[in-house]
Parts: structure tokens; sequence; C-alpha cells
């Protein structure tokens, strides 16, 4: 069973979620009783074959898919009991996603795809500007707020990818494998990225990767065998007394 | 809406120009077709309505006549009278000008001392001796605008036919009122003196009617009526629009129904681009669900980005429409005339309301076909939206059960088409739902067909043949819908196509049978279909008479008032020992024709006239008389395609029996055995001599004189068509043209893998004119259901006519070909671009 800080409350918390799809007459189960506590500050990785159910774990803690057994909780408040506009309203609010495929939004510039979950929110005008011009001068894109994203590198865009998941500063990041695309400099760019923007903010981040390297930058590794959840020290708190 | 999603489906339409433009196109042209019927029905019927308004003037009542008028003693008794009321005779008939447009105009003839309560044309200017209307005999004062439109000045002599007799008119006044009404009412007037209208009109010792203004409304009228003479009818006025407006019903109504015909496919070219727009941007909007754009939000962002489209194409539309009513005016007014009555109009009036109706219907229509695909939009989870293989997987599997939804659907508007009603609306709805119905079979039928085709094509084409054919079902959540909206314009082509090609083919036989003469002889009438000018007396006699003629029958045309509305009534002479060739709904040949011979008050009705009026054989009609109403029994109903109102005929010994009247409208005489009949119509021609100008004409050449009536009545309707073809090949051209464009991609790919541009440009053309075939199959079931429809519900329900449904292939291969041809310039582009771009820039994201 996955430990956790005694001392703080849990930011989301899942009690054996089972997710299971229809495969024609079959059905697949890709989550089998899965527990996990996260609590704020905390830098997480989630390795895992491909296939291992990684992707699914995190659109079922951002609320974008729905388990099929067992309970998951964000801030206290249990996403199965909630609505789809209450699921989608938290998700706006408090969490931010990373896709590996960066999922920006191609009729938009890059400093409005950044702004855009800040607009969501109600917050416009100069504040949203400023935060953006911000975030995109810490992934080092200040001179491609023009841009629109089919002009950028993959690396640029994923950048792109991380100033918008932080843009209203959520407690809850979640990554899917967002250095899949990328090389291996500009991957490890945007990981130093996400962690410092998340160990700053006081938020908690929950990385998918295949990349076992990553493991020692992290507070935990988690690692997704047979639809259920294996749990070890990362190497950022084995280094800690 | 936030500015940033609003921005963004702002740069998507934008950054598909071609798709963007064809899809306002659709809702222009919809639009534009609705409001340019309506503009240009209204304006014609505005421009009657005016000038009998103003022809009218302040009348509260009218004494009107049988056949022939009043004769002038009911207004001179009427002015002895102790309590007599405000009353002005009128005498009115139709003149048309000689040379130039032979425009129409109408002769109206007052008696100056007594108008003064009821018209006045002397506001404004007047150039010329008025005043000479009253000394001058022939004398007539006209309106300064169509004076100057014919090149007439004051002292002109004008000449004009009436009936096919020559007479001069002399101008002696050009009016220019100060109201624009009058104004517009002068534009087709010609005012005279009673007795110069009189001998002009042949009408001497008889009047058109006299205008009453009645203080005390119904009493009076009631204690007017008492004292009237056999023939003579008090009527009010306000009835006059009534009759009009019910003339002109079942034809307004169907070109409404037409123009609404090809709303209907403009709101699927709507639908389809709208789905289209969705469905190609599904992983984007499954984006914005994740970074916490609520469902709500989603839908009115679709719906939005519609409203956007739908206010600019709507726009674009209305002025379309005005444009092109200026055009249609002319055409609907010349149906009017060789339908119903004669009117002249000059310009278009643009009323608000119906400006304001089309505004509505385009954003209504495009907001309503943006319903499905903004629901569609908000419905998907953002995990399945993000992934596009579980669309398509989610499209094959719902295909039979949307087919059987679809069956049911068919099933369920064959009842409401097949429910014994006159109504129009579960009609309408009907069609809808069939229309629905085809588009949700098409999935599964493209499925199933484009499986059949693959092998054939791989063995025609090789790898690229079978490539073209997977595409189809690979996308099949984008190219079914592609593929019923033009189905559906298709269809509509085909549906209107053969319900007028079907028309026709009945009136044909219609024709070959009623006319059975050899030689047809009639004076010049002003509306082609109610031919009620007459003979000069004696002349029947003498023609009937022409050696070569081995019998003859003639036709008296009268309007009467039946039930208190006015009717056509047919006084038929038929000629001895031929048979009389009239078909019967209702009712047995030889009974029907041994009580209208034997009974002085039997009459025969046509089917439009019983539809219209609800009455079937046996029933009783209260008809105007000259010696009063006399009721008559209903013998039979007969098949009569010559008026959509409906007629009713009698023998003539039972016309001589109610009515004074003894002159002949047409006379049709059979040559005698041996006899050419060539040389007949000239002999006849010779002996009418120049004292009236007369149309003779062989059987032959009447009926060819009928058919072109006809079809410049469908003028209209064809016209329709090729707008609705029009609007279907836009549909065509976006739907495919947006199916390839979206595969940019996957073309880029095949590029980059070794597709050379030929062969990217065959495996494109390939695949475009595969669904153009299956859109131009797909077509011809329901356009063939459509046109039936059209035929046997919605026509029989307008006008209540019979109809034959003729399948004429000739409009199926038109479909065919249109569907084929938009399929393969839809291609073009699309192929075009992506042979000549880079594949490396296609590869990137979008």
């Amino acid at each position: 069973m996955p430990s956790s800080p005694p001392d703080s409350r849990p930011l989301v918390e899942l009690r054996g979620v089972t997710k299971s799809y229809a495969e024609g007459d079959s059905v697949r189960e890709v989550l089998s009783g899965t527990s996990l506590t996260l609590h704020r500050g905390e830098f997480v990785v989630l390795l895992g074959r491909s296939g291992s159910g990684k992707s699914t774990l995190l659109n079922l803690i951002s609320g974008i898919d729905q388990a099929t057994q067992g309970e998951i909780l964000v801030e206290g408040r249990d996403l199965g009991r909630m609505k789809e506009k209450e699921r989608t309203l938290l998700r706006r609010e408090r969490v931010g996603f990373i896709f590996q495929a960066f999922n920006l939004l191609p009729t938009l510039t890059v400093e409005e795809n950044v702004r855009l979950p800040l607009e969501l929110l109600g917050r416009t005008g100069a504040e949203a500007g400023a935060r953006a011009h911000e975030l995109l001068q810490r992934v080092g894109l200040e001179g491609r707020a023009k841009s629109f994203p089919d002009r950028l590198s993959g690396g640029e865009q994923q950048r792109v990818a991380v100033a918008r998941a932080l843009a209203h500063a959520p407690p809850l990041l979640l990554a899917d494998e967002p250095t899949g695309n990328l090389d291996e400099e500009t991957g490890k760019h945007v990981l130093d990225l996400l962690e410092g923007l998340t160990r700053q903010g006081d938020a908690c981040a929950l990385i998918v990767t295949h990349e076992p390297g990553m493991a020692a930058r992290a507070d935990r590794v988690l690692t997704m065998e047979g639809g259920r959840l294996v749990e070890r020290p990362g190497g950022a708190r084995k280094g800690t007394p | 809406m936030k500015t940033l999603l609003a921005r963004a489906s702002l740069r998507h339409l934008g950054g598909h120009p071609w798709l963007t433009a064809l899809s306002l196109l659709g809702i222009a042209m919809g639009v534009a077709v609705v409001v340019s019927i309506d503009l240009a029905s209204g304006s014609a019927l505005r421009a009657f309505e005016q000038s009998t308004d103003v022809v009218a003037g302040k009348a509260t009542h009218q004494i009107v006549g049988g056949t022939s008028g009043l004769p002038e003693g009911v207004y001179t008794a009427l002015k002895l009278r102790p309590d007599a009321p405000e009353a002005a005779p009128v005498v009115q008939g139709f003149v048309q000008v000689e040379g130039g447009n032979h425009r129409t105009l109408t002769l109206l003839g007052l008696d100056p001392f007594a108008e003064a309560p009821f018209r006045d044309f002397s506001t404004g200017n007047a150039v010329g001796d008025v005043g000479a209307l009253l000394t001058k005999s022939g004398t007539v004062v006209m309106g300064a605008k169509t004076a100057r439109v014919l090149g007439v000045k004051v002292g002109d002599t004008l000449p004009v036919t009436v009936t096919g007799l020559r007479r001069e008119l002399h101008v002696s006044a050009l009016l220019s009122p100060s109201q624009e009404t009058t104004e517009r009412a002068l534009e087709s007037l010609l005012i005279c003196d009673l007795s110069t209208a009189q001998e002009v009109l042949g009408q001497t010792g008889r009047l058109t009617r006299v205008d009453l203004r009645l203080k005390d409304g119904e009493a009076e009228a009631a204690r007017l009526r008492a004292a009237l003479p056999r023939g003579a009818e008090l009527v009010a006025t306000s009835g006059r629009a009534g009759t009009v407006e019910q003339m002109t019903r079942a034809f307004r109504t169907n070109l409404t129904a037409l123009s609404l015909l090809a709303l209907v496919v403009g709101m699927f070219l709507i639908y389809n681009t709208m789905t289209f727009s969705v469905v190609q941007r599904r992983g984007m909007l499954g984006r914005l669900r994740a970074v916490g754009v609520t469902r709500g939000e989603l839908f009115v962002l679709v719906l939005g980005e519609a409203l956007m489209l739908g206010i600019v194409g709507t726009i674009a539309g209305l002025l379309l429409g005005i444009l092109m009513a200026s055009g249609l005016v002319g055409l609907i007014t010349r149906t009017i005339n060789d339908l119903y009555f004669v009117v002249n109009v000059r310009r278009l009036s643009l009323e608000p309301f119906t400006l304001i109706k089309g505004l509505g219907l385009g954003l209504g229509a495009t907001v309503l076909a943006a319903l499905v695909p903004a629901w569609e939009a908000a419905r998907a989870t953002p995990v399945t939206a993000l992934r596009r293989s579980t669309e398509e997987d989610s499209t094959h599997r719902q295909a039979p059960k949307r087919a059987l939804m679809g069956l049911g659907l068919l099933l369920l508007s064959g009842g409401l088409l097949a429910w014994p009603t006159q109504a129009l609306p579960p009609a309408y709805t009907g069609l809808f739902g069939v229309m629905l119905g085809c588009a949700l079979l098409v999935p599964w039928a493209t499925e199933k067909l484009t499986v059949a085709a693959a092998r054939p094509l791989g063995a025609l084409f090789g790898p690229l043949g079978r490539m073209a054919a997977r595409g189809v079902t690979a996308s099949l959540s984008r190219t079914a819908v592609a593929l019923a909206a033009l189905m559906v314009a298709v269809a509509t082509t085909v549906g209107v196509g053969l319900m007028v090609s079907s028309f026709r083919g009945t009136v044909v036989a219609w024709l070959e049978s009623a006319l059975q003469a050899d030689v047809f002889v009639s004076p010049p009438s002003l509306v082609a279909r109610r031919g009620d000018s007459a003979l000069v007396p004696g002349l029947a006699e003498k023609l009937r008479s022409t050696p070569g003629v081995e019998a003859s029958g003639s036709i008296r045309v009268v309007h009467v008032r039946i039930d208190d509305v006015e009717t056509d009534l047919l006084a038929i002479d038929f000629a001895k020992g031929h048979e009389r060739t009239y078909r019967f709904k209702e009712g047995r040949a030889e009974d029907v024709w041994r009580q209208v011979d034997a009974s002085r008050d039997a009459v025969l009705v046509s089917e439009p006239f019983a539809f219209h009026r609800g009455v079937h054989a046996g029933d009783t009609l209260r008809v105007s008389t000259d010696k009063g109403l006399h009721d008559f029994r209903v013998a039979g109903v007969y098949f009569d395609y010559g008026s959509d109102v409906g007629t009713v005929m009698m023998p003539r010994p039972t016309y001589d029996h109610w009515y004074d009247d003894r002159s002949v409208t047409g006379l049709s005489l059979i040559a005698a055995p041996g006899q050419d009949v060539d040389e007949l119509v000239s002999r006849v021609r010779d002996r009418a001599g120049g004292e009236q100008a007369l149309n003779v004409r062989a059987n032959k050449a009447l009926r060819q004189a009928s058919l072109e009536v006809f079809d410049r009545t469908f003028t209209i309707t064809q016209v329709l068509r090729l707008l609705a073809i029009g609007v279907a090949f836009v549909g065509v051209l976006s739907a495919l043209m947006s199916l390839q464009l979206e595969r940019a991609r996957e073309f880029a790919v095949l590029r980059a893998t070794g597709l050379t541009p030929g062969q990217l440009w065959g495996m494109v053309s390939l695949q475009t004119g595969l669904l153009g075939l299956l859109a131009g199959l797909f077509s011809i079931p329901l356009g063939l259901a459509l046109a039936y429809v059209l035929v046997h519900v919605i026509n029989q329900r307008s006008f209540g006519w019979t109809l034959q449904l003729v399948v004429s292939p000739g409009v199926v291969g038109q479909a065919m070909l249109l569907a084929l041809v938009a399929a393969a310039l839809a291609g073009l582009y699309p192929a075009w671009r992506m042979a000549r771009a880079n594949p490396a820039m296609a590869l990137r994201e979008e």
C-alpha cells in the first residue's frame, strides 16, 4: 500500500478504484481495486508499460473519465457523486493537464492558449495577460507569444502546454507522458520546469512516463502493474533525512 | 461566450474559407429562394389588390349582375328611391394596347357627377382637358407615367383591341396623382365616361356594377336587396379581397411549398456544415472539455458559430432574394395573368414583414439545423472525443440501429401521409420524416455498398481503388453525414422534376382526350385559361356553316357567383352525333349525361371545384342566374386540368334557360370526312374576315398553345427546381470538398510514403466519384418517394387534381449527372492542393 506523509490532508484519494471497458462482447479491466493518496508538494512519477492503464488513471483523477467502481476524492470531494458539470468546473479550477500530444488549440495563438484557463475562470484583461507573459517567460517562449502552435517545434509546443496547465496555479498537475514526443535535452528542460513550478506553487504533480530515469527526481515512484499500483520512494525522497 | 473560445471559432471558419463560403452560399440561397418567391407573388397580389381598392374606391357595397352585367335601369330606379343611397354606376373591362408590348389596361367608365363620394383621381396635377371626357365621345384620361411608357401625349390617339375588335381612344389629359397608391393604380387604368366605356366594351345599356356607400350597413343593404330585380345581387365589398385570396391560394401554397423545400435542402446543407465542423474538431472540442469547458459552454459555442454563419448567410440571402424577386415577379405576374386575372406589376413592393420572415426563417433554420451537431459536440465525453477511433467504432456499431430507426420513421411518415385529411401540415411533416428516415438509412447502406464496391474497384484500379473504397467506410462518421445531405439535395431535384413531368404528362393525356374537334375558334383572351371574350353576334352561326364542317359545338365561359364565390361557368353545346370525351371521377358517364340532358337543374363540376368546395355528386349548388339564385344538383365530378380553382359546367340548353346571354366564347368544328383540316382553317379565317380578330387553330396547334400556357405557368416551378439544383450542387461540392480537405494529413502521409501527385489525384477522384455515385443512387428512391408525395399528397391537397406519376428517365439521369459532376469538381481542388503541397507542412499538426 503506498504511504504518505502523516502531517497533511490528502489532495487526491483513490479507494478501490476499478475501471473496465467493453470491447465487443468481452470486458477488459484496466484498473482493478486501485488505491492511492496524493498530497500537496509531492512530485510523483507513474511508470508502467504501454496499455497498463496510466493514462486511464489520469483521466479518472481529472474527472475526464469515470470509474466503474470505487471512490475518487479530490480535495475531499467524491467525483463519483458529482454531476458532469461539477466535475468539469472542478477540473477547470483545480487541475492542470498536460497531454503527450500537446493538445493545444490550433486556432489560438501561444499567448491565447496560455490565457484560456484564466479566461474560463473569468480572469481577463491585464492581469491574465501579465500571468501569461510571466509563464511564457519562464518556459522561454516570450518571443513566440503571437505565433500559432503549428509554427512551433514539438518541444516548444509542450512548453506552451506546461505554461497553459500552470496558468491558473492549480493545486493538482497531471501530465501524461509530457516528454514522450521530445528529445532528451528538451524533455529534461520541460521536466525541470514542471518540477520547479510545482514545488514553488506547493502543488502536487503526477507525471506519467516511460522513462525510469525520471524516478531520480521524484518524491514517490508508482508503477502500474496488472491494473494495480506498486510504490517505492523516489530519488528525491531517498535523499531527504 | 468566452472571448477566446469565440476567437477560436472565428479563426476556424476563417481558416477554411472555401467551406465557410459554401455553407454561407447554402444558407443564402435557401433564404433567397423563399424571400424572392414571397416578395414576387406578394407584389403581384398587392398590385392587384391596390388597383382593385382604388377602382372600388370607398364603396361599402356593390350591386352586381349576372353574366352580362346589369341593365342601366337598375341604377336609375335606385336613384329615384326616396331613400336613395350614395351610388355610382361603373362600367369596367380590359383593353389591350396595340403595338408596343401589348400592355393590358383596365378601362374604367364612370359618371363624373356621381363619383365624388367614391373615387378621387383629381388630387395632384392634370395636364390637358379632363372636361373633354364629358363632351367628346371616345375620350380617356390616363396616368402620366403610363403615357410616358407607352409614348403617348395629350391629344394622341391610342389604338386598343377589345376581344379581338379594334377601337381608337383619344387621350385628353394625363394625371399625376399626389397619392402613391392612386398613382400605382393609375399605372394600369384608362378612365373615361360611362357611355364611352359602354361603347368600347360593347356593353351598351349595361353596367358592370353600381357602387354604393351604405351608412346603415346591413340593415340598409337588406332593404335595398328586397327591391332589386331578378338577377341583380347586392354584395359587400369586404368579400372582394377574399375572392382574390381564395383564387390564388393553391398557386401560392404551391410556390411556398416549393420554396420551403429549397429551404429544407438549405437546412440540410447547414446541418451538414455544422456536423462537419463538429466532427472535424472533435479532437479540439475534447481538448476544450479536458481544460474545463463545460458541455453547456460547448453547446453555446457551436450554436453561436452557426448563428454567426446564419446571420451573414441570411443577410446575403435577403439581398440575393430581393435581386431574384425582381426577375421572378415577371414570371409570377405572367402565370397569374395566364391563370387567374389581369394584373400589371411595375415594381417590387418590399414588404418589411417578408424580409423579417426571411430573417427569422434563415436564422431559425440555421439554429435548428445546428442543434443536433451542437448537442453531439456537448454530449461527447472528453475521453472519447479525444480519440477518433472511438467515434468511428460507434458510428459503425450504430449503423444498423440507425437504419432500423430510419425504417421506423419511414413507416411512421407513411402513416402520416396516408392519414385521411386534407390538411397540409401533416403532409409536410410526413415529407420531412421521409427525408430524415432515408438519411438515417445512409450509414448502413453506405457501409454495405462500399464493402461490395471495394473488390471491383480493386480489380479495376489496384490498391488505389481499394483504398478509395475503404476510405469511405473508414471515416463513416463523416462520409455518412455528407452523403445524407447530398441525397436529400439531389432527391429534391428529382422529386420536383418528376412532379412537373408527371403533371405535364397528365395534361397532355387530358388534352388529347378532351380536344377531339378538328378546328377551334375563339377571340383572343387576356387570361389564357379563362377565355371569357365573346364572338360578335352572328359570327358563330356564320362560321358553323362553313363548307367542310360536318358538325360543330360551342362553349360559353362566364363568371357567376356560386355560393357567394365568383366561379367560371362553362356552357357547352356538344357537337351532335359525336362522343363526349369527359372522364368522371364521380358518377357513371351514361347516368351523368342522361341527368344533365334531361333536367334544367343539373350541373357538372370539375375535380378541383369539388375538392375546394367540398362538393360531391348529388349535392346542390346555389348559383346566381339571370333569374335569380337557383339551386342546381351536381350530377357528376369530371377530371379537368384547365383551372386549379375549378369550374362548373352545364349544357347550353340549361344555360339558355337560366341566362339571357346568347353569346359564344368559342367554337369547335369537326371536319367532314376527307376534308383537309389546314384548308378548313384557312376557309374559316376567310369567312370570319376582318370583323373580329380571332384565333382559328387546328387541333394540334391548340394543344400546342395549351401546353405552352402550361409550360409558362410551370416556368416558375422550373426556376425553383433550377435553384434547388444550384443549392444541391453547392451541397455536393461543399460536403465532398470538406471531406477531402479534412484528410490533408492522411494524404500527406501517403505522399510521404511515395504516392505520386497523379496517384493521389486518381485516388481522391475515385473516392469523390464513388461518393457522388452513392449520393446519386440513394437520391433516386428518395426522389421517387418525394415525387409520389408531391403528386399524390401535396399537390392533391393543394389543388385537388388527380395526377398520374410518370417516371421520366431524363430527370433521373439528370440527378445522377448532377451528383457525379459536382463530385468530380469537388475532388479537383483538394487533389490539386494536396498534389502541390509540401507533405512536410501537412504532416505538422494542424
